[in-house]
């Protein structure tokens, strides 16, 4: 389990992508999901760079871990979109930066 | 300006049934009251493919984790009451799941306008008709009808839903009724993060001059009676365009 903000975003980053890469089989809305993984991909950046040093405790971390996971499980592309725009906000609201 | 009954088609009987499930109005009362953080869990739970709710408690730790409230207390209790009916639609059918969860978004927001306007004036699936203009096909989902002035809300489960028809649908009839002298606020609803649905704006080329929206984050506004002014909901949609997807 990550032990710091910036291990944490990393691990969720990758998890964005890979919602990302199931969510694109969508054609229609290749360029929402494009547009919506850039926006949070930029939010999660943001997040490391200022707090990547942090320590994470073990609630947030597993908290963190539970939500990859689930984003991993996510195999209907139509839902993967769904969770492209949930997802962010979980990983967020464990690491207590929401907004 | 005057409003009338959807007709009753196939679709509409459906959805009724939908409407009516007793589970939408408990999700509903649990969700007009509850705080961001529980609104998100509803929405991440109803979106996702777990459904042990202990996957949910690790993820939510603000809200069932050491640093969350005692079992005893009432926002823990209305934290696991609102992940129990998340689950709930979450095991019911893709099909069904969907049109639960449009249907108790819509009734989030017909039990948070009520806190500001009268019961009786607010009503469901109802179209808007003006002198000389063809009516639209779709309904409103939630409308307000006060003799001084109404309002109109499109409600969507996630940003996605947020398309040039729905977009255009609300800002011509703000459009008819404010060149009959009405007053008509009309908005969108969308139960999704703020950021997302500025995403989905972004690239949208509908005129969207005066529809409002209203996010996850912002729900509450709709009850409040400062809304009824017209400036206070969230911000009009145009707005949030021109913030771009930032």
């Amino acid at each position: 389990m990550p032990t710091s903000v910036g291990a944490a975003i990393e691990l969720a980053r990758a998890a964005l992508d890979r919602l990302r890469d199931r969510g694109e089989s969508i054609e229609d809305e290749w360029q929402y999901v494009t547009d919506l993984h850039a926006t949070w991909r930029g939010r999660f950046d943001g997040v490391a760079a200022a707090r990547g040093e942090e320590a994470l405790d073990g609630a947030r971390a597993a908290a963190i871990t539970a939500a990859i996971a689930e984003a991993d499980s996510i195999v209907d592309p139509h839902r993967a979109i769904d969770w492209l725009s949930t997802y962010p906000g979980v990983v967020l609201l464990a690491l207590g930066d929401v907004g | 300006m005057r409003f009338q009954d959807a007709a009753r088609d196939g679709r509409a009987v459906v959805y009724a049934g939908i409407q009516a499930d007793p589970l939408v109005a408990r999700a509903a009362g649990l969700l007009a009251d509850a705080s961001l953080d529980q609104r998100l869990l509803a929405r991440a739970a109803m979106n996702g493919e777990s459904t042990d709710p202990s996957t949910w408690r690790a993820m939510f730790p603000t809200l069932f984790g050491p640093v969350a409230s005692d079992p005893e207390d009432e926002a823990r209790a209305r934290s696991e009451a609102i992940l129990a009916a998340a689950l709930e639609v979450a095991t019911r059918g893709e099909q069904v799941r969907s049109s639960l969860r449009g249907a108790i978004v819509e009734a989030v927001v017909e039990r948070l306008l009520s806190r500001r306007v009268p019961a009786a004036t607010i009503h469901r699936e109802r179209r808007i008709l003006f002198d000389g203009v063809p009516a639209e096909i779709h309904p409103y989902d939630v409308t307000v009808e006060l003799p001084e002035r109404a309002e109109g809300y499109d409600c969507k489960w996630g940003a996605r839903g947020i398309n040039a028809d729905v977009l255009h649908q609300l800002e011509a009839a703000r459009g008819h009724a404010e060149a009959e002298g009405a007053r008509l606020l009309v908005a969108i609803v969308v139960f999704d993060a703020r950021r997302s649905c500025r995403v989905r704006l972004a690239r949208q080329t509908a005129p969207l001059g005066g529809v409002r929206l209203v996010t996850l984050e912002t729900l509450d506004a709709l009850g409040r009676v400062k809304a009824a002014a017209g400036g206070a909901l969230s911000g009009a949609v145009a707005g949030a365009r021109a913030g771009g997807a930032s």
